[in-house]
C-alpha cells in the first residue's frame, strides 16, 4: 500500500514534469512561429516607416573612425542607426546628432548588451571630412557614436540602395572649401541581420525615435 | 541740494537718451541662442526672433561677427526629402513683422570660427541694414537642442 502510493506520487511528478516540458515546447514553438510571422509584419502606431520586407543590401566598402572597415558585415549582430551628413553642416546634422544623444540617454540597454544599438554618422563629404575629424565630431555628441566615410563610389553603393540622396552646391574647383552639401536627413534603422528595416523622417524627435525603436526591437527581436 | 538736482536731471536725461537710442533701432532681436558645436566644427548656427519695430520695410544687407570669418542667413528647404540650404541675401522684413530663425527652418550660419566657442560664451553679431543702421546683438552659446 505504502509502496504503491510512493509510486503514484513519482508518477504524478513525472506527469507534471512532462506537462511542464510540453508546455515550454509549445510556448517556444509559438514564439518561433510568431517571430517568423512578424518578419513580414509591421508594428502598428509608429511614426517611423517600417519596411514589411526588410531590405538585404549588396556589399560596400567604407572606413570607420576606429580604424575598422565599414561594410555590410559591420551592420550584423546589432541594431544600427545610419545618418548621412557632413561636419560643415550647421543645422540639421548637429541637431540630429543631439537628438540621437538624447535617444541614447533613454536606452534601457548599455554598450555591448543585447539589443543595444550603434550609431553611424556617414559623411558624404570625404574631401573635407577625414576620419580623424569625424571621430572628434561624433565623440562630442557621444563617444559610442562612430564616424564613417570613404570613396564617393563606395558611398554611392550604400546610399543608392537605401534611398539617401546628396549633392554639392558651389563646389566649382578642387581647392574651393566653401561649398555646402545638400543631403537627405532620414535616419535609417538596420536590424541585427544587417537589413534595412525602418526609416525615420525629419523633423527628428528624441522621444519618438526612442519609443519607436524599442517597439521595433521587441516586435522583431534582437 | 543743487548737486542732487543736477544729478537727478542728469539721470533723467540719461534714461531718456537711453530709451531714445533703444527706440531708434529698427530691429528687435529676441531669444537668441546658438547650440554648442563640436570643437572641430567649422560652422555654428544661430537661432532668434528678429522683429522689425519700425514703420518701414527693412532689409538685412549683411552680417558680421568678430569671432567668425563670415555670417549668413540660410533657409532650409526640405522639398523632396533633401536638405538644401539657400542663402538669404537682402532678407527683408515688413514693418512690424517678424521672422523666426528656428532649427530646421531658417538659421544664421556662423562660418569659420577664429577659435572654438564653448557653452557659456557669447557671440556678438552685427546686422547691417539698408538704412545704414548697425545693430549688434549678443548670442549666448548653449548646450541644448531647442
Amino acid at each position: 500500500m505504502q509502496s504503491k502510493s510512493a509510486l503514484s506520487s513519482k508518477q504524478i511528478i513525472l506527469m507534471i514534469a512532462i506537462g511542464i516540458f510540453s508546455l515550454s515546447i509549445g510556448i517556444w514553438m509559438s514564439q518561433k512561429i510568431q517571430l517568423a510571422d512578424n518578419d513580414h509584419q509591421v508594428p502598428a502606431g509608429l511614426d517611423a516607416t517600417v519596411l514589411p520586407n526588410a531590405r538585404t543590401l549588396n556589399d560596400f566598402s567604407l572606413s570607420a573612425d576606429n580604424n575598422q572597415k565599414f561594410n555590410l558585415a559591420s551592420l550584423k549582430g546589432h541594431w544600427s542607426f545610419l545618418f548621412f551628413g557632413y561636419t560643415n553642416c550647421p543645422d540639421v546634422c548637429p541637431i540630429t546628432l543631439k537628438v540621437m544623444q538624447q535617444v541614447w540617454k533613454t536606452l534601457p540597454t548599455k554598450i555591448n548588451e543585447k539589443g543595444h544599438p550603434r550609431l553611424y554618422f556617414i559623411s558624404v563629404d570625404p574631401d573635407r571630412d577625414s576620419l580623424d575629424t569625424l571621430k572628434k565630431y561624433v565623440d562630442f555628441f557621444n563617444p559610442e557614436f562612430t564616424g564613417v566615410t570613404g570613396k564617393l563610389d563606395e558611398i554611392d553603393k550604400l546610399t543608392k540602395q537605401i534611398g539617401i540622396l546628396y549633392g554639392y552646391e558651389d563646389k566649382v574647383s578642387a581647392n574651393n572649401n566653401n561649398y555646402t552639401v545638400n543631403h537627405s536627413a532620414q535616419i535609417i534603422l538596420f536590424d541585427p541581420q544587417g537589413r534595412m528595416r525602418a526609416v525615420f523622417s525629419p523633423p527628428h524627435e528624441a522621444k519618438t525615435i526612442a519609443a519607436n525603436f524599442q517597439t521595433i526591437r521587441l516586435f522583431y527581436g534582437d | 541740494m543743487l548737486f542732487t538736482k543736477i544729478l537727478f536731471r542728469a539721470l533723467i536725461t540719461f534714461i531718456c537718451l537711453g530709451s531714445f537710442a533703444h527706440a531708434a533701432e529698427s530691429l528687435e532681436i529676441k531669444d537668441a541662442w546658438s547650440p554648442e558645436a563640436p570643437p572641430v566644427a567649422k560652422v555654428m548656427a544661430g537661432y532668434m526672433t528678429i522683429k522689425n519695430v519700425s514703420n518701414h520695410e527693412i532689409k538685412i544687407v549683411s552680417l558680421k561677427s568678430k569671432l567668425f570669418k563670415k555670417v549668413e542667413i540660410h533657409l532650409m528647404d526640405m522639398s523632396g526629402g533633401m536638405m538644401r540650404m539657400i542663402r538669404q541675401d537682402n532678407l527683408s522684413i515688413k514693418p512690424h513683422a517678424q521672422i523666426k530663425l528656428t532649427p530646421g527652418v531658417l538659421h544664421m550660419m556662423l562660418i569659420d570660427p577664429k577659435k572654438p566657442i564653448k557653452t557659456g560664451s557669447v557671440i556678438p553679431v552685427t546686422f547691417i541694414l539698408d538704412n545704414n543702421e548697425k545693430i549688434t546683438t549678443r548670442i549666448p552659446v548653449k548646450n541644448e537642442t531647442e
